[in-house]
């Protein structure tokens, strides 16, 4: 990785700039790893919600003005997407990107690329800008399923219903006592990105929420992608 | 087992499936459809409970919500007992078990009712608060008795078995009650394809129309239902809720709805259902659709079994095919409660009397009793029921024709069966819980909806409204209307043709007088849960209450647990009349929520047991676990509290983790302190005004320690901030402080200095943090990384680096809370059981030591390091900290608190200032909290100087170490202050200084 950093980046630049994967063969513990661990594997007969960690993603929290046109090219010449509007979400093959706040965004992806996109981030970016890492402190929860909505219903006090809550919509929002952002990736599909700390509060309530609606926790086979990302020693249902 | 009062024919049970089911200890049979209710009627059960105060027998009078007297504690396991339900509410299911709340020892025979002429002079109106007033001591030992005889039920004592939940629901519509007008509403508002939620109570949707004797397109009414519910369930923007209570109205259009999801089924919840549930519901548009409760007429000796609402008669009849007597004499003011008697002589029993109490009612209603050959005596009314378990007989006398005086002398009809109206008041209960005030209707005879600041529409009976033609136009018309306020294009639904037959206009007539006055006539009574009568409201008024909710906390009127949804308009009048006033003068006492009660489960949905509170844990918890720590709750975090060892005491496990760390090397999962993330080019500036210390310069690779106050220059929270970069920095927290500060910095940002180009992150969760510390910590250390240069005088205390620890990028921060060599290791949190295990794996030739928060305590305390908010309670400044050193106040720009703490109050002496605290005795550890004092002996109050604010026994200095505030400590070093303590001991302690080890701090720079 360390070729990838641009040295001209790095010695402009008055942020102290970390590779913080480790080389090779050092085990990463995603947050909810240990509830991956437990889970029963026997999927029920036509789940009505299927809930899985979406583990060990790059996480960079964006902050900066939409208006300062050398933040908003930047972030578009860098990631390929163009700064989202209010509560709305871009995302390609790799990556997503969801509005936050009116200052700030979310940026995942694949979990080895952090330092690398945060060095093109930085060679792009102009003005009054921050690049965050956070992916330590944060995972991607996917809930799935035709009676995921109804999971959301009971956990969160946002409107999930398709007129106000359409596919490609983001929100901040409560989720039990806790806090998620939703972003709705499909007809049937949620991603939540959950603090580290308080997923596995989350976990034990959706799994909770979900009893009656006959839970997998398997991803469902036809949403599956092939990509692992190599160097990182996935927990087993990690897409 | 027969069921005698159930009739042959019709009903809307299903015969074919029996159902039995117990009450009181004996079994019962009914049929599906039933409710418990009709189920005891068609069993000719008629004492189904004792009353209130005077223990009078009491039998089922209405058939829905308002039922005051068929009030039961269902269950028939100890961990499913529910106290509190509405027999007329509780479907039947098989094997229902469920007992009287009232009549203790039994419901044939009881104290109260063999004493009640005694205890009824002991418990006038006003019983209640003259009991608290006088002996004051004596309530608990009344209250024990009087509940348990009174009846409201009992909880259960073993945990429930069953979950509930919460659903949050969001519709553009929302209408409440699903009788005619309800039913009307959404058909309008959803074929405009609006959300709609259309909730009703009762198992069966149509309300009123199930009973109905009309006709709708020429068919019975209950046709109609069926094809309304047909078509609304057909479409995807329509929520139907049967069983559900909309019990609550709050602001901003906020509802609450109360679904009994399995309550019908059985004892216990099925596997994997909730029991109940709560709609917490955001409408844009609310049509209260809750029509209207059938009020009864207050006589005498009202509250005999026997005595029934008359439309509670023809819904018995109509719905559930149950006759609740044989004879029957009906009251009424009006026509409408004409259809009871017709019911009641088409179900083949014998009507004894119509007792019309107008002179005037000549039309339609009365031409068909004629037809009918019942005997109707208009300018009538009955004054007295008689008999003792149940109506044996009415007595009935001729009434004026204003209905204040009787004429003529009283007639005896024999019956069994007493039916009463006195008309229709509508249920404004929801719209009176936004606050709301009823408004008097003199045409209606009743309180309607007030004046709304919500987005709320009214349709049907609530709106005073009673013909059923007008019900289904007014709804339809609504509906309409609140889905075009939504903003859809609605069209007001067709309303199906209704025969009308013409009503004579009815009488305002509430008390039926009697011969005597009501203070000597039998009781009548206005409000049957909590036995208040008309007499004891004349008294309430004589006493001085002139105020209807005065006369209503003396009386108790309306306090049950049904809010007074029968006796409160006619207690209301009787007030007004005795007040010698009219009734939109006296005015009305409003409802608030619930409309009928919740269980404590579907309140707390499932935010209880595993789910009660986060827990928050750090990406090393599973070892801590798996190595038996034991957890202390910091915030919503779950720390390690110390780690003890197969039968060591806590105080054993305490000084073996701190003499472990002092003498070789401890470690701690400092994971939880708040860590925020400070970029931008005025970071620097930025931290400089939040901190009270200087920050200008602090140079890239160097540590800081920082006291940050609010305005009043009180310290909030503390930390060591690292200049990460030129524009970069890592700010730490406390653990409980870490959301409060990052928005205390987006406050100051956004509000006082956006012109900073700073943004703070949070970053707490991103790293996993290992402290290590101890003499042997850097040898330790060395052994797992190769890029950090260890060296002392390379790597000095308050520097930090960046490099590999076990394979790991980490920046590793040389800063101690403990006095010792420290380094704080933080690695990206998906790496920090990696680096932890490895730090043991090394570390078990050094006997590292994991310890938690209790001993991190007793080490920092023996230096002298605070802890904020322990330490300090937001009534300290730095310099009440012996802290000036970290005040800097020549900075440019000044900095938060430095204007507060120089006010006159913080800058006068005297102040309480923080002090270590030695006690005489070494092994006595003073309790925190203990108060100081200069002289226990003085006359009381005994002036305090301060408390202790931590204290601890420490192992390694073998004494008990402690520290607090006291007045003017800072210049009372060496001296004398004693801690009088609870049991009675008083214990002396020397004032010191905070620093108990290591004064000159050569233990952290080696």
């Amino acid at each position: 990785m360390s070729e990838a950093i641009n040295k001209a980046v790095l010695e402009s630049t008055q942020i102290a700039i970390m590779e913080q994967l480790p080389e090779t063969g050092v085990p990463a513990r995603s947050p909810l790893a240990h509830q991956q661990q437990t889970a029963s594997r026997t999927a029920p007969e036509n789940p009505g919600v299927y809930l899985w960690e979406s583990a060990l993603k790059t996480h960079l929290a964006l902050r900066g003005d939409a208006n300062n046109a050398d933040f908003a090219n930047g972030v578009e010449a860098a990631t390929g997407l163009a700064l989202p509007e209010v509560l709305q979400s871009n995302h390609n093959n790799e990556w997503a990107l969801s509005w936050i706040a009116p200052d700030e965004w979310l940026l995942t992806g694949p979990g080895d690329q952090a330092l690398a996109m945060e060095m093109s981030l930085r060679e792009q970016l102009g003005g009054h800008y921050a690049v965050i890492n956070v992916g330590g402190g944060q995972t991607l929860v996917r809930l799935a399923g035709p009676r995921a909505r109804s999971v959301l219903m009971k956990s969160c006090p946002y409107d999930v219903h398709d007129r106000n809550f359409p596919v490609g919509k983001v929100v901040n929002t409560v989720l039990g006592k806790s806090q998620a952002t939703l972003r709705r990736v499909g007809d049937d599909e949620w991603e939540l990105v959950v603090r580290r700390s308080f997923a596995d509060y989350i976990w034990r309530w959706l799994v909770d929420a979900s009893q009656e609606y006959r839970l997998s926790l398997e991803q469902p086979t036809q949403g599956a992608s092939k990509n692992r990302a190599g160097r990182l020693q996935a927990s087993p249902v990690e897409n | 087992m027969t069921q005698p009062n159930r009739l042959d024919n019709g009903g809307r049970i299903d015969r074919s499936k029996h159902l039995t089911f117990e009450f009181n200890g004996r079994r019962y049979k009914g049929f599906s459809g039933d409710t418990l209710a009709s189920a005891l009627l068609a069993n000719g059960v008629d004492v189904i409970g004792r009353s209130f105060k005077y223990s009078r027998p009491r039998g089922i009078v209405a058939a829905g919500a308002e039922e005051p007297n068929a009030v039961f504690q269902l269950g028939a396991t100890e961990a499913t007992q529910v106290p509190n339900v509405r027999a007329t509410q509780q479907e039947l299911f098989n094997g229902l078990v469920s007992q009287p709340t009232s009549g203790w020892p039994n419901l044939q025979f009881d104290f109260l009712g063999v004493f009640g002429s005694i205890l009824g002079r002991m418990l006038p109106p006003g019983f209640y608060y003259k009991t608290f007033m006088f002996p004051q001591a004596a309530w608990e030992t009344y209250e024990k008795y009087i509940r348990k005889a009174a009846g409201l039920g009992r909880s259960p004592r073993d945990p429930d078995v069953d979950t509930y939940d919460h659903l949050n629901q969001h519709t553009d519509v929302l209408i409440v009650g699903a009788g005619p007008a309800g039913l009307s509403a959404a058909l309008s508002a959803a074929r405009s394809g609006a959300r709609v939620i259309l909730a009703d109570e009762q198992a069966e949707m149509g309300g009123a129309l199930l009973d109905s004797r009309e006709t709708l397109n020429g068919k019975p009414a209950s046709n109609w239902v069926r094809d309304a519910l047909k078509e609304l369930s057909g479409y995807d923007n329509v929520l139907l809720l049967p069983r559900a209570t909309v019990n609550g109205y709050h602001d901003h259009n906020f509802l609450t709805i109360h679904e009994r999801r399995t309550d019908h089924l059985g004892d216990r919840a099925p596997a994997n259902q909730s029991r109940q549930r709560l709609h917490r519901v955001r409408a844009k548009w609310v049509i209260l659709a809750t029509g209207a409760h059938e009020r009864p007429l207050v006589y005498g000796n009202n509250d005999l079994p026997g005595c029934m609402l008359a439309s509670a008669v023809s819904t018995y009849i109509n719905r559930y095919a149950v006759a609740p007597g044989r004879r029957l004499v009906l009251m009424t003011t009006n026509d409408n409660a004409y259809r009871a008697a017709f019911d009641w002589q088409d179900a083949g029993r014998e009507v004894v009397a119509i007792v019309d109490t107008r002179a005037y009612a000549d039309g339609a209603w009365q031409d068909e009793a004629n037809r009918r050959g019942i005997k109707l005596l208009k300018g009538h009314a009955v004054i007295d029921a008689q008999g003792k378990m149940r109506v044996t007989g009415a007595v009935v006398a001729g009434l004026n024709t204003d209905g204040t005086q009787l004429t003529g002398k009283g007639e005896v009809l024999n019956c069994d069966t007493l039916a009463s109206s006195g008309g229709w008041s509508p249920a404004v209960h929801l719209s009176c819980h936004t606050g709301s005030r009823p408004v008097w209707d003199d045409d209606v005879i009743g309180f309607v909806p007030g004046k709304t600041v919500q987005k709320q529409l009214t349709a049907g009976a609530v709106t005073g409204c009673f013909s059923l033609a007008d019900c289904l136009a007014d709804g339809a018309r609504i509906g309409a209307e609140a889905a075009t306020n939504a903003g859809f294009n609605a069209e007001p639904a067709a309303a199906p043709s209704v025969r009308c037959r013409p009503e004579t206009r009815p009488m305002a007539l509430f008390c039926v007088p009697h011969y005597k006055p009501n203070s000597r006539a039998p009781k009548q009574f206005v409000d049957f849960q909590t036995d208040v009568t008309a007499a004891g409201i004349e008294l309430a008024t004589r006493e001085g209450f002139e105020s209807i909710e005065h006369v209503k906390r003396y009386t108790a009127m309306g306090f049950g647990t049904d809010q007074g949804k029968l006796g409160n308009i006619n207690g209301m009048a009787v007030a007004a009349k005795s007040l010698n006033q009219s009734i939109p003068e006296t005015g009305t006492t409003i409802f608030r929520p619930n409309y009928t009660p919740v269980t404590f489960g579907a309140i707390a949905g499932r935010h209880c047991n595993d789910l009660f509170e986060p827990k928050r844990y750090s990406a090393m918890h599973e070892w801590h676990v798996e190595h038996g720590a034991l957890f202390e709750e910091v915030g919503q975090w779950k720390r390690p509290w110390y780690f003890p060892k197969p039968n060591e005491s806590m105080q054993q496990a305490l000084d073996r983790e701190c003499l472990a760390t002092r003498n070789s090397v401890g470690i701690l999962d400092a994971s939880t302190l708040g860590k925020i993330d400070i970029q931008g080019k005025d970071a620097r500036e930025f931290i400089g005004r939040i901190y009270t210390n200087a920050w200008a310069k602090l140079a890239v690779g160097k540590c800081r320690y920082g006291l940050m106050c609010k305005e009043d220059g009180m310290v909030f929270d503390d930390g060591v901030t690292s200049c990460l970069a030129e524009d970069h920095f890592l700010m730490t927290t406390t653990t409980g402080g870490a959301a409060g500060v990052l928005e205390w910095l987006e406050f100051y940002h956004q509000t006082e200095w956006p012109e900073l180009e700073v943004y703070m992150n949070t970053v707490t969760d991103h790293w996993a943090t290992m402290t290590i510390a101890g003499p042997n910590a850097r040898k330790l250390l060395s052994e797992l990384t190769d890029d950090i240069d260890l060296d002392r005088d390379n790597f000095k205390f308050m520097d930090w680096r960046q490099g590999t620890v076990a394979g790991v990028p980490a920046r590793v921060f040389r800063i101690s809370f403990t006095g010792e060599l420290s380094y704080e290791i933080n690695v990206q949190a998906n790496y920090g059981l990696h680096v932890w295990e490895k730090l043991f794996e090394h570390g078990a030739k050094y006997d590292l030591t994991p310890y938690g928060t209790e001993t991190m305590h007793i080490l920092r305390a023996e230096k002298g390091f605070i802890i904020a908010g322990q330490d300090t309670d937001g009534s300290v400044h730095p310099y009440d900290l012996g802290m000036s050193w970290a005040v800097k106040e020549d900075k440019p720009f000044s900095f938060i608190g430095k204007r507060g703490m120089k006010r006159e109050d913080c800058v006068r002496d005297n102040r309480k200032q923080l002090v270590g605290l030695k006690t005489k005795d070494p092994s006595i550890v003073l309790p925190e909290g203990a108060q100081a004092v200069d002289n226990p002996n003085h006359p009381k109050p005994v002036p305090m100087l301060g408390h202790v604010t931590s204290s601890y026994y420490s192992a390694n200095l073998g004494r008990s170490i402690a520290m607090g505030v006291i007045k003017n400590g800072h210049k009372r070093m060496g001296e004398t202050v004693h801690y009088p303590l609870v049991d009675g001991r008083v214990v002396e302690a020397e004032i010191c200084s905070t620093i108990f080890l290591d004064p000159k701090g050569e233990r952290q720079n080696v």
